[in-house]
């Protein structure tokens, strides 16, 4: 679909009135200031180009490009502007009109076969493990990466040897009677990053009376592509996974990851295949997508009558794409609460961005680490020992804050903590 | 001095980055939120981001000595083009300097640079059980230096006034260059007759003075309670009569605010968890003060109020308060829910008018926009007779601008029939500049003298007030 024909630059640009609300809540804004970087400012800018007023030069992009799509604005607009739709919309246009072979490496061939990310994430990590940094740096291998390799590095650090995937079967029957028949979304960060999510998804899923489903041949939810210019890319890969996902015969799609519901959610869904004749499958394929957390509270209503001898303090970090994208705050506390041994403590601004988000960290890093130095601060306030959040990206950007700080915490899931007491449990009810 | 040269200049006096340069960058500067600068963004010349008084005096003195026009802006949130640089020139983004430079606990006031943001001032007071009572709806976004520049007021005038009284003190950089203070070099007096009032003078002179950069505000102890009387009414008419009937039981609320049929419903599009009543009018009372007397109030005015109102709500829960007051203050830009296809605007938003005409000004635009077949919406705080409307438009639908264009002016000059203003507290910017001689007569004439006298060159802020 052509830029000025999707549907939030056709129906939202116009309803900005200014009115600066989103300057205020902006993390991007607060670090730098001017109101080039505020979301109203996006949206005066998108539509510049949609009128032909600027060109849409790289210059243009460099400008949009600094939002990190934590849809803080976009939930916050009384006018009720998808600031971030628009902010995609723009940056898919601006792409096209800039072609760059880097990026089309990355975001067309690369990111979209699960197989050359699984060869090239495990290739990086041996590099790292054997401190050839610069051996890849060299032979190229971490150019893939947008940005700053040094800072790129610095946060990638520890990547697991082995996949999620290539550890867990494709099929993984119920514990007891199946309640439910699950399809796993499993998302690229977690897949690779943190492959121990992963492990825990399924215990927690099969224990539950869960059977679960990983498809074979499944792929990214998009929105790396999305947020970098490719919503092309986006709409193949989502035509894809709805097809994967068609013939499974699954009550519910889960995934432990924000970021891929929110990308998968029915809003989103109704933007990136605006124009396309998949929009009705694409409805009924996200009705049936849900986060973990709200599955496992809201569906299954899981309890633990067992005791641990473990004490946890933790305090939880809304990711973005839960908190922003889809209003989901309760869910992810109220599994923490009912996990024997856990006293969670709020810290303050707990629904605020870390500065991670995706790549954002490594090609915004100085403003990245501005954000998270922010939020590192109000996490360590709490005294905690655990940072909890449903987010890969989250989960990275804090570990590495964690670092940063010389604060000893760890950062996890929620559903590694469960699975975790379900090993300490003392004695079952 | 061409443009380049003066970009230049500026970057040599205050480094790359406090100068924006690019056009790109300057383009952003090109709007507020004013329905006349989204029709037609005005590009400035540069923008500079001082942070300390001596920048600012260093560069309006080059502007000076060249003759370029210069302009003020917080954070852009003015609905009259105020901050535009309609006529060219430099504009001093002020929102960054967010200092407060004291809290003068022992005096009750307050000293702060023009960047501070409202809602963070009183974050902070709250540590020192003070607050600064004017309460815009652009609490969370507006800056200090501009309620102080436009004499801002809001939810709460009605007990607490405007921005005026609360300033004591002012530090301005004239538009020749000086630096002044006014309200006594040294005061920290809160009552001072001594002098022209200059203070007074500065406030709400939308930057046609000079360039605000230090603020001392006299703060008030904070109430500790508050309540809300929320009463819903089937006919318009009831609403402003029950407003003077709670005046008359002797009751004097922080905030009055009303909401029509069309606020009330693009408020629970908006935030459903509100669940205001559909109505014809929702009156909303706020009472402050300490607990007894707050709970006195509330029921004075729940039984003045259920007289005439269909349903009356009196609460003194946190949330629930929040919610209803939130819901008042997110109409402003929420107003647009009301058509799929819409956009409120700024325009002809304002109007004051004496609070026995409330009821016949809400009548006369509603047959204003049937008129015109535009919607608009009516909401604003009713306890002082500031109404605010706001029309719903396609505004990229040229006729539907043009018929808005005309209904505005016929609002404006409404206002002005019925003894009342063009605007109550956002200001007259560029928007209302061509109603100054219809209002003030040849008073426009003295206000003219009075910048002159401030502004021998004609650089500050031009084409705005008159």
């Amino acid at each position: 679909m052509e830029f000025r024909e999707l549907p939030p630059v056709k129906e939202q640009l116009m309803k900005c009135v200014r009115c600066g609300k989103c300057r205020e809540l902006c993390p991007v804004f607060a670090e730098i200031g001017i109101e080039s970087a505020a979301p109203r400012g996006h949206v005066f800018m998108v539509q510049m180009l949609r009128d032909g007023k600027v060109e849409p030069s790289p210059e243009v992009y460099e400008r949009l490009g600094q939002c990190l799509m934590c849809e803080t604005c976009s939930a916050n607009c009384p006018s009720g502007i998808a600031v971030h739709e628009l902010n995609a919309a723009a940056r898919a246009y601006l792409s096209e009109k800039n072609p760059s072979r880097g990026k089309d490496l990355i975001f067309e061939h690369f990111w979209t076969k699960p197989e050359m990310m699984k060869h090239s994430i495990k290739l990086a990590s041996l590099a790292q493990r054997l401190g050839l940094q610069k051996l890849a740096r060299n032979v190229g291998l971490t150019r893939l990466l947008p940005g700053d390799l040094k800072d790129a590095e610095k946060i990638l650090d520890n990547i697991p040897l082995r996949s999620a995937r290539s550890q867990l079967p494709g099929y993984t029957p119920a514990v007891g009677t199946s309640k439910y028949r699950v399809g796993y979304f499993l998302g690229c960060g977690t897949d690779f990053l943190n492959p121990e999510i992963a492990q825990a998804t399924v215990e927690v899923l099969s224990r539950n009376g869960c059977e679960v489903v990983i498809p074979q041949g499944l792929k990214c939810c998009g929105l790396p592509h999305m947020a970098n210019g490719k919503l092309d890319v986006t709409r193949q890969l989502t035509v894809h996974n709805i097809k994967l996902f068609d013939s499974l015969n699954v009550d519910y799609i889960i995934t432990d990851c924000g970021s891929c519901s929110a990308t998968l959610s029915q809003k989103n869904l109704e933007f990136v295949l605006a124009g396309t004749p998949h929009q009705a499958e694409g409805q009924a394929f996200a009705a049936k997508v849900m986060d973990l957390t709200v599955f496992l509270i809201d569906v299954l209503d899981i309890q633990m009558d067992f005791e641990t001898d473990q004490k946890w303090r933790v305090t939880y970090h809304d990711p973005c794409h839960l908190v922003n994208a889809q209003g989901i705050t309760e869910q992810p506390r109220e599994l923490l609460r009912r996990i024997p041994g856990v006293e969670l403590v709020e810290m303050p601004h707990a629904a605020s961005c870390c500065g991670g988000s995706g790549t954002y960290s490594v090609t915004h890093h100085q403003v990245s680490m501005q954000i998270l130095d922010k939020k590192m601060a109000n996490a360590i306030s709490t005294g905690a020992e655990i940072i909890a959040t449903c987010c890969p990206s989250c989960i990275m950007q804090l570990s590495f804050g964690c670092k940063r700080n010389d604060w000893d915490a760890e950062v996890v899931h929620p559903v590694v903590l469960l699975q975790r007491a379900y090993k300490k449990a003392l004695t079952t009810a | 001095m061409n443009n380049l040269d003066i970009k230049k200049e500026l970057v040599k006096m205050l480094g790359q980055d406090k100068v924006l340069t690019n056009d790109l960058d300057l383009m952003y500067y090109s709007y507020d939120s004013s329905f006349l600068t989204k029709l037609q963004p005005v590009t400035p010349t540069a923008v500079v981001l001082p942070a300390s008084t001596a920048e600012v005096q260093k560069v309006v003195r080059f502007a000076y000595e060249h003759n370029i026009n210069i302009i003020p802006r917080g954070a852009g949130t003015g609905e009259t083009g105020g901050c535009i640089a309609v006529e060219g020139g430099i504009v001093f983004d002020l929102s960054r300097w967010r200092e407060i430079v004291e809290i003068d606990v022992n005096n009750m006031q307050v000293v702060v640079r023009p960047g501070v943001i409202h809602a963070d001032l009183n974050d902070e007071l709250a540590k020192y059980n003070m607050f600064f009572p004017p309460d815009p709806g652009s609490s969370k976004m507006c800056t200090i230096g501009g309620m102080v520049a436009n004499n801002a007021s809001g939810l709460r005038a009605v007990k607490y006034w405007t921005t005026e009284p609360y300033v004591l003190g002012l530090e301005v950089v004239t538009p020749t260059g000086d630096v002044i203070i006014t309200g006594g070099q040294q005061a920290r007096c809160i009552k001072n007759v001594s002098g022209l009032n200059l203070t007074k003078l500065m406030v709400g002179s939308e930057g046609v003075l000079g360039i605000i950069t230090q603020i001392r505000l006299r703060c008030f102890p904070r109430p500790k309670a508050r309540g809300i009387a929320m009463a819903v009414f089937d006919h318009l008419d009831d609403a402003p009569a029950t407003v003077l009937e709670v005046y008359q039981a002797g009751v004097l609320p922080s905030g009055i605010e009303i909401l029509d049929a069309s606020a009330i419903k693009a408020v629970n599009d908006f935030k459903p968890d509100i669940k205001l009543p559909d109505a014809e009018a929702i009156l909303l009372f706020e009472v402050d003060g300490n607990p007894p007397g707050v709970e006195y109030d509330g029921q004075v005015i729940k039984e003045v109020a259920e007289r005439r109102a269909r349903q009356v709500e009196w609460s003194t829960d946190k949330k629930r308060m929040a919610e209803l007051w939130e819901g008042r203050s997110i109409t402003a830009a929420a107003a647009a829910r009301v058509r799929a296809d819409g956009s409120r605007i700024f325009a002809g938003e304002d109007i004051s008018v004496p609070i026995s005409k409330v009821a016949e000004a809400l009548r006369a635009i509603r047959a204003l926009g049937d008129k015109y077949g535009i919607q608009v919406v009516n909401y604003g705080h009713i306890g002082d007779g500031n109404v605010h409307c706001a029309p719903v438009i396609n505004p990229e639908n040229p006729e539907e601008v043009e018929k808005v264009e005309k209904l505005v002016d016929e609002i404006h000059r409404l206002a002005i029939d019925m003894n009342g203003s063009t605007t109550g507290e956002h200001g007259v910017g560029v928007a209302r500049r061509g109603y100054a001689v219809l209002e003030h007569g040849p008073a426009v004439e003295y206000m003219k003298k009075v910048k002159a006298a401030f502004d021998p060159k004609g650089i500050m802020n031009p084409g705005k007030l008159f």
